[in-house]
C-alpha cells in the first residue's frame, strides 16, 4: 500500500514538473518576441572587448528587428555579425538584427553577436551580465547572461 | 692520374649529385594526405621560413630558433577582438588539452602572434593568451616583421573603421591614419603547424574541430622523420 501511494507522489510531483516546464515553455514559444539562452564568453581581465549571445524567438505573424541592447558598465554596446568572406573572417557592426516571423535567430561565435565595448571591469565565469534588449516593435526584454567559457564544441565531439 | 681523368672524375661527381638532389627532396608527407581530417600539408623541404625577429611576451626575443626542435601551433590574433580570436584560443586550449591526455612523445607549443602590435604590447599579450591556457606563448614585434611572416604564412588581414557611417578598409601593410585608433581587424583564421626543422608543416582552416585536429596533430608527429 505505501508503495503505490509513493508511486502516486511521485507521479504528482512529476505532474507538477511538467506542467511548470510547459507553462515556461508555452511561454517562450507564445509571447511575442523572447531572447532565451544568453551567455557571455569570459575573457582575459584585460580584454578590451566581449562578446555576447543568445536566441532570439520572434513567435509573431510579422518580422522583428533588435535594434539595439544595452549593457551598463561599458562604453559602447553593439550589434555585430562575423561572416566567412572566403577564409577572411570580416566582423560588421549591424544596425539591427532581424527576427523572421515565426521564426529565431542564433547569436553564436563566428556569426551574429553582441559586442561589449570598452568594459569598466571584466566580468569572471559565473557571473550574470544583464543585457536590455530593444526591438522594433517598441517591446523590450531584459535577460541575464551567464558569464562562460563555451565549451559547446568539446561536447559535440565526445561521441568521437 | 691524368688531368683529363681527374676532370672527367670530378665532373661524374657533380653529375651524380645533382642527380641525388634533385631526386631526394627530403620526406613525402603529402602521402599522408589522405589520413589526414582537418589540415592541409604544406611542408616543403625547399622552403624555410625567412629570417624573422620578435619579441614574446616575456621580453625574449622570438625568432626563426625559436621553431627549432620542436613542434608548434602558430595563430595569428588581435586583442581587440570579441569572437573569432577567443574562439580560436579556446579551440588552441582545447587542442592542448586533449594532446596533453594523448600522452604523446610531445606536445607541441602553442603560439599567438598579434596581428596588432601598435595596441598589443608584449605585457597586455600575457595576460590575454595565459587566460586560455597558463603556457600559452604571446608575440609582439614590429609590425613590419609580422607583416613579413604574415606574408609567408599566407594570411591576410586589414583594418577596418567607420567614417560618417562608412566603412574603411586598409590593407595589411598600408598605413592607418595616425589618429584612427578604434579600428577593428578582418582576418584569415587558420592554426599552423611548424614542425622541427621551423618549416610550416600543416594549416588547419576554420572551423577547427579540436579532436580532429588532435588526430592530424598526432599522425604528423608519429610520422616526422
Amino acid at each position: 500500500m505505501n508503495k503505490i501511494k509513493k508511486i502516486i507522489l511521485a507521479l504528482v510531483v512529476m505532474t507538477g514538473f511538467n506542467t511548470t516546464f510547459a507553462a515556461e515553455h508555452k511561454n517562450m514559444m507564445h509571447s511575442g518576441v523572447v531572447a532565451h539562452s544568453a551567455w557571455v564568453r569570459s575573457a582575459p581581465v584585460n580584454a578590451p572587448a566581449l562578446g555576447a549571445f543568445m536566441e532570439i524567438h520572434n513567435n509573431t505573424h510579422s518580422k522583428v528587428k533588435l535594434i539595439s541592447a544595452y549593457v551598463a558598465g561599458y562604453k559602447r554596446v553593439e550589434l555585430h555579425r562575423t561572416t566567412n568572406q572566403n577564409g577572411v573572417m570580416k566582423m560588421q557592426k549591424q544596425d539591427f538584427m532581424l527576427i523572421p516571423a515565426q521564426g529565431r535567430l542564433q547569436l553564436k561565435p563566428g556569426s551574429w553577436h553582441i559586442m561589449l565595448i570598452g568594459p569598466k571591469t571584466v566580468p569572471s565565469e559565473g557571473e550574470l551580465v544583464t543585457i536590455s534588449l530593444k526591438f522594433d516593435n517598441g517591446k523590450t526584454q531584459t535577460i541575464h547572461a551567464t558569464v562562460k567559457k563555451g565549451k559547446k564544441m568539446m561536447m559535440n565531439h565526445h561521441k568521437h | 692520374m691524368s688531368k683529363t681523368t681527374l676532370l672527367a672524375a670530378v665532373a661524374f661527381v657533380m653529375v651524380v649529385s645533382a642527380l641525388v638532389l634533385s631526386i631526394y627532396t627530403g620526406p613525402d608527407y603529402q602521402s599522408l594526405k589522405n589520413q589526414t581530417k582537418a589540415s592541409d600539408i604544406l611542408h616543403n623541404m625547399n622552403r624555410e621560413l625567412p629570417n624573422f625577429a620578435l619579441i614574446d611576451h616575456n621580453q625574449t626575443e622570438f625568432d626563426n630558433d625559436s621553431f627549432k626542435g620542436k613542434w608548434t601551433l602558430v595563430s595569428f590574433i588581435y586583442t581587440h577582438c570579441p569572437d573569432i580570436c577567443p574562439t580560436v584560443l579556446m579551440d588552441m586550449s582545447m587542442l592542448k588539452s586533449i594532446l596533453v591526455k594523448r600522452s604523446l612523445k610531445e606536445v607541441p607549443e602553442f603560439v599567438a602572434i598579434t596581428f596588432d602590435p601598435k595596441r598589443d604590447t608584449p605585457k597586455l599579450l600575457k595576460n590575454y593568451v595565459t587566460h586560455f591556457d597558463s603556457g600559452f606563448l604571446g608575440v609582439s614585434g614590429e609590425q613590419k616583421s609580422i607583416d613579413q611572416l604574415v606574408k609567408v604564412f599566407g594570411a591576410y588581414y586589414e583594418r577596418s573603421f567607420e567614417v560618417e557611417g562608412k566603412s574603411v578598409i586598409i590593407p595589411n601593410g598600408q598605413p592607418m591614419p595616425n589618429d584612427v585608433i578604434d579600428y577593428s581587424i578582418n582576418h584569415t583564421a587558420l592554426l599552423y603547424l611548424i614542425s622541427p626543422d621551423g618549416r610550416i608543416f600543416a594549416s588547419f582552416p576554420m572551423p577547427h574541430e579540436p579532436f580532429l585536429m588532435a588526430d592530424d596533430v598526432e599522425l604528423f608527429i608519429k610520422n616526422y622523420q
